[in-house]
């Protein structure tokens, strides 16, 4: 099966992305709003769909719209806020079983209009969006925003980055800041939400299966007024390595998390871009990388190590789970691997094995609608017209010398270690 | 041997089955139009299995805490080369899990599969464990035990497991502990695994667009067939009084608010196939009547600020153990108990209603098929259920056949204020 998406321009920077297959029991329906990765509304856009799916118009209170979703087969309503390089980006999606299946073949466009009226006509008190609500969801967000710490691996990983790239937008925590909850009221997030559906891009992807009548019927409830429609800019890439960074943090836990952050260079437009992807793989894509092999399997430092590409801002990140005075044994080993790779000490093999684990990873993303159609934005995000196919013909063509060529241009740029010092090393 | 089918004409799937002359159980659902295709070959040995008579012998032994995780691990080593590099090179991805009641082997390809099929069965059946490759292995699990310390959410689950059984091995840690893992070696190993690994004990079942008969042909090119046949594999669980061991669980760690499991244990145990099945999904309906998005309870304790989004809960069980667990984050989890208790003793016709029932199982049925999407979910439900004595193809109708009678019942029996612990992790 060869996987398309037709996007149809359907108002001032609004497009419709068209995904027809018949081979799941379920049909899938996105927003993505995208707007600029800043710290002047990080913190308001977070919170914005929290509030958005506590009510709407008709259906003024949570338990209304879940009773909704549960007499519509169980629809699923999900919402997610997450940065895509210096971009930050609100989805609200909604999958619902197919018709055929529960024999009924309308209450698709009920799904349509309970998705359509979370976005477009929330509930409102004095003008504004209910008080009570948004002080709800500011707790709420406040919890989230705390609870970053819980899950210790993402922690770090989170944590090097916003090290590495202090200096860049990349830092933003897409989540947000505490510190900016308290300026914010119903009536200020109220205009800040007009403002997002006045000017934001937004992508609509309608995967599964549809008529005319359907397409029709989406484009018609999605008519809505468009100032000047932002401009949200590709993100910079920095080569090189201003300053060498070591950040060591304390907590009180049992195993030492170690995240090194390296500067690549190499944009995603670049010819070397699939050969960069090949590269990280090898050193530490799966259980044959060399990382995996030489700091698990040889020296049992790991329980977990793995090398992985930030596309948008062209960083490579390896994180691993060690005992705490295995920090610099750790840390020369990926040193070593990683300088061999760079004389091309690897082998046609390895490279066989990378290119097809990532062919396999990659054309898994046809069996499930969601991933299709993270798929298909991320392609309109970055301005590439070339299907899965394609895309994986130009990582198949990718060389050794491009794969050496493209190692030689990581370089470190941040150590981060959290460790326990009241644990005796 | 004969191949049969199952068709179901609701979820448009059919299921193929068939025993080789090995022994082994083969399942293949067809997926047509999926690039993917999976295959898992499951032993029904888990973590709960650590009392039992080996192969050959006469006598009971007790088995180190974790060795079926440990044995997952080593089952991977091969005389020659990485048995990873192999499904590497054919561009498979594989995996394998240890839970409480079995250890799975899988891998998914879009290409080669009938190739990586040989492989993942070759494997399993040919265990490799010399003195230093366990050795090895300790350090390695030991990380991995170690990163199962540092999270909060696993400690909390498993400080309620242990707070709800005095006996039952359902409390121990599926990966032993640091210590317990010591004292495994080579011999243990090969005891667990030629009494467990016998093929009467597996299963393999495979989903994605492709031929029964390949797959079939290859399976017999591969198995071993010179297993001996056994009689039922003796395991012994110790009795479990039925009172609960202690109500409340409190541990500090670093988490930024608290975060609490309540656990009420199941007395009707010894079921097997329908009537397990059963009695899991009407356990799960009325949670998600009384405690799910749509509940008033649910709604209440949000607008308090007591919950959030991640409250909710679930029930889960074998033959010899079973639960209801209701999880979430709060800055009052005592709270949060005294709720639910206070919920449950209300008249039961005031907590479940008719017209909730009736829609949550109209959910419960749309989410089934959703589900179906997913060769993943496909294939880990298949098998366990399987163990279980219980067909996936057949879940969608016993879920319809649920009255409102039946959950009236179930709530009556099982959710009580003696069978329930509060386990709670506090911020440090």
């Amino acid at each position: 099966m060869t996987l398309k998406s037709e996007r149809i321009n359907i108002g001032n920077g609004i497009n419709l992305n068209l995904i027809k297959t018949n081979k799941f029991k379920s049909n899938l329906l996105s927003y993505y709003f995208i707007r600029p990765l800043s710290k002047d509304e990080v913190t308001k856009n977070a919170l914005l769909p929290l509030v958005l799916r506590r009510g709407t118009e008709e259906l003024d209170n949570n338990l209304k719209i879940q009773k909704k979703l549960e007499e519509m087969y169980g629809a699923d309503l999900s919402i997610s806020v997450n940065k895509r390089g210096e971009r930050q980006v609100l989805r609200f999606t909604i999958e619902s079983a197919s018709g055929d299946y529960v024999k009924d073949s309308k209450y698709i466009y009920e799904v349509i209009d309970l998705l359509k009226s979370i976005i477009y006509n929330p509930t409102l008190e004095a003008g504004y969006f209910k008080k009570d609500y948004v002080e709800q969801e500011k707790e709420n967000l406040r919890r989230r925003i705390e609870g970053r710490i819980n899950d210790k691996r993402n922690y770090a990983i989170e944590r090097c980055i916003e090290e590495m790239c202090k200096n860049e937008k990349f830092s933003i925590y897409p989540f947000g800041y505490i510190k900016d909850l308290d300026e914010i009221n119903e009536d200020v997030l109220y205009n800040h939400y007009k403002h997002i559906l006045s000017n934001s891009p937004i992508e609509i992807f309608y995967a599964g299966e549809y008529d005319n009548n359907l397409v029709d019927y989406i484009k018609n409830v999605n008519k809505i007024e468009r100032e000047n429609i932002l401009n949200v800019l590709r993100e910079p890439i920095i080569s090189g390595v201003q300053t060498k960074n070591m950040i060591h943090e304390d907590m009180d836990i049992s195993q030492g998390k170690l995240v090194l952050g390296y500067r690549t260079g190499i944009p995603y437009e670049d010819r070397l871009y699939n050969a960069l992807i090949v590269a990280s793989d090898i050193l530490g894509g799966g259980p044959n990388s060399k990382l995996f092999r030489n700091v698990r399997e040889k020296e049992s430092l790991a329980y977990y190590i793995t090398s992985s590409i930030y596309k948008y801002k062209s960083i490579m990140l390896i994180d691993a789970g060690i005992e705490f005075e295995n920090f610099e044994k750790t840390i020369d080993i990926v040193r070593l691997q990683l300088e061999e790779m760079k004389k091309g000490v690897f082998t046609d093999e390895d490279i066989e094995i990378s290119k097809k684990s990532i062919k396999t990873s990659t054309e898994s993303i046809k069996d499930s609608l969601f991933l299709i159609s993270e798929f298909f934005f991320s392609q309109s995000l970055t301005n590439d017209n070339r299907s899965l196919e394609e895309m994986l013909d130009d990582l198949d063509r990718v060389t050794k010398d491009e794969i050496v060529e493209a190692t030689n241009q990581i370089i470190l740029d941040t150590i981060y270690f959290i460790r326990n010092t009241s644990v005796k090393e | 041997m004969t191949t049969n089918t199952y068709n179901n004409d609701k979820i448009k799937e059919k299921l193929f089955y068939k025993e080789t002359d090995g022994g082994l159980k083969v399942y293949f659902m067809p997926k047509e139009g999926y690039t993917k295709k999976y295959a898992i070959l499951s032993t029904n040995y888990g973590s709960i299995d650590n009392i039992f008579i080996p192969i050959g012998e006469k006598d009971t032994i007790e088995v180190p805490e974790g060795i079926a995780h440990f044995l997952e691990h080593k089952l991977f080593e091969e005389p020659d080369e990485n048995i990873f590099d192999k499904f590497s090179k054919m561009g498979a991805y594989v995996n394998a899990y240890t839970n409480f009641s079995q250890t799975a082997y899988l891998f998914y390809s879009t290409d080669n599969f009938y190739e990586n099929l040989e492989l993942l069965i070759h494997f399993v059946q040919n265990p490799y464990f010399t003195d230093e490759n366990v050795e090895k292995e300790k350090g390695i699990i030991a990380q991995e035990i170690k990163m199962y310390e540092d999270n909060p959410s696993w400690k909390v689950f498993f400080n309620c497991l242990k707070g709800m059984y005095e006996e039952h091995p359902v409390k121990i840690d599926i990966a032993g502990t640091v210590e317990s893992i010591q004292s495994i070696n080579k011999e243990l190993l090969y005891k667990c695994y030629n009494t467990f690994y016998n093929p009467s004990n597996m299963v393999l079942f495979i989903v994605g667009d492709l031929s029964f008969d390949e797959i079939l042909r290859v399976v017999d090119k591969t198995e071993k067939k010179d297993y001996e046949k056994t009689e039922d594999i003796h395991r012994v669980y110790p009795n479990e009084p039925k009172k609960i061991k202690e109500k409340f669980i409190e541990e500090k760690m670093t988490t930024s608010a608290p975060l609490f499991y309540i656990g009420f244990k199941d007395y009707s145990l010894g079921l097997m196939g329908e009537e397990e099945v059963k009695k899991g999904i009407i356990t799960n309906l009325i949670l998600d009547i009384i405690f799910g998005p749509s509940s008033i309870f649910y709604n209440e304790m949000y607008e308090e600020g007591l919950i959030d989004s991640s409250f909710g809960g679930y029930f889960t069980g074998k033959s010899t153990y079973g639960h209801s667990l209701i999880s979430g984050e709060s800055k009052d989890p005592k709270l949060v108990y005294d709720r639910i208790m206070r919920l449950i003793d209300r008249p039961v016709d005031a907590i479940l209603k008719e017209e909730d029932f009736n829609r949550i199982k109209s959910k419960t049925i749309g989410s089934f098929l959703m589900g179906l999407n997913s060769v993943e979910f496909i294939a880990n439900n298949f098998i366990d259920l399987y163990f279980d004595n219980f067909l996936l193809t057949d879940y969608l109708n016993v879920l319809e056949s649920i009255s409102y009678r039946d959950i009236i019942n179930r709530f009556n029996e099982h959710f009580t204020k003696e069978n329930v612990v509060l386990s709670v992790i506090n911020p440090l």
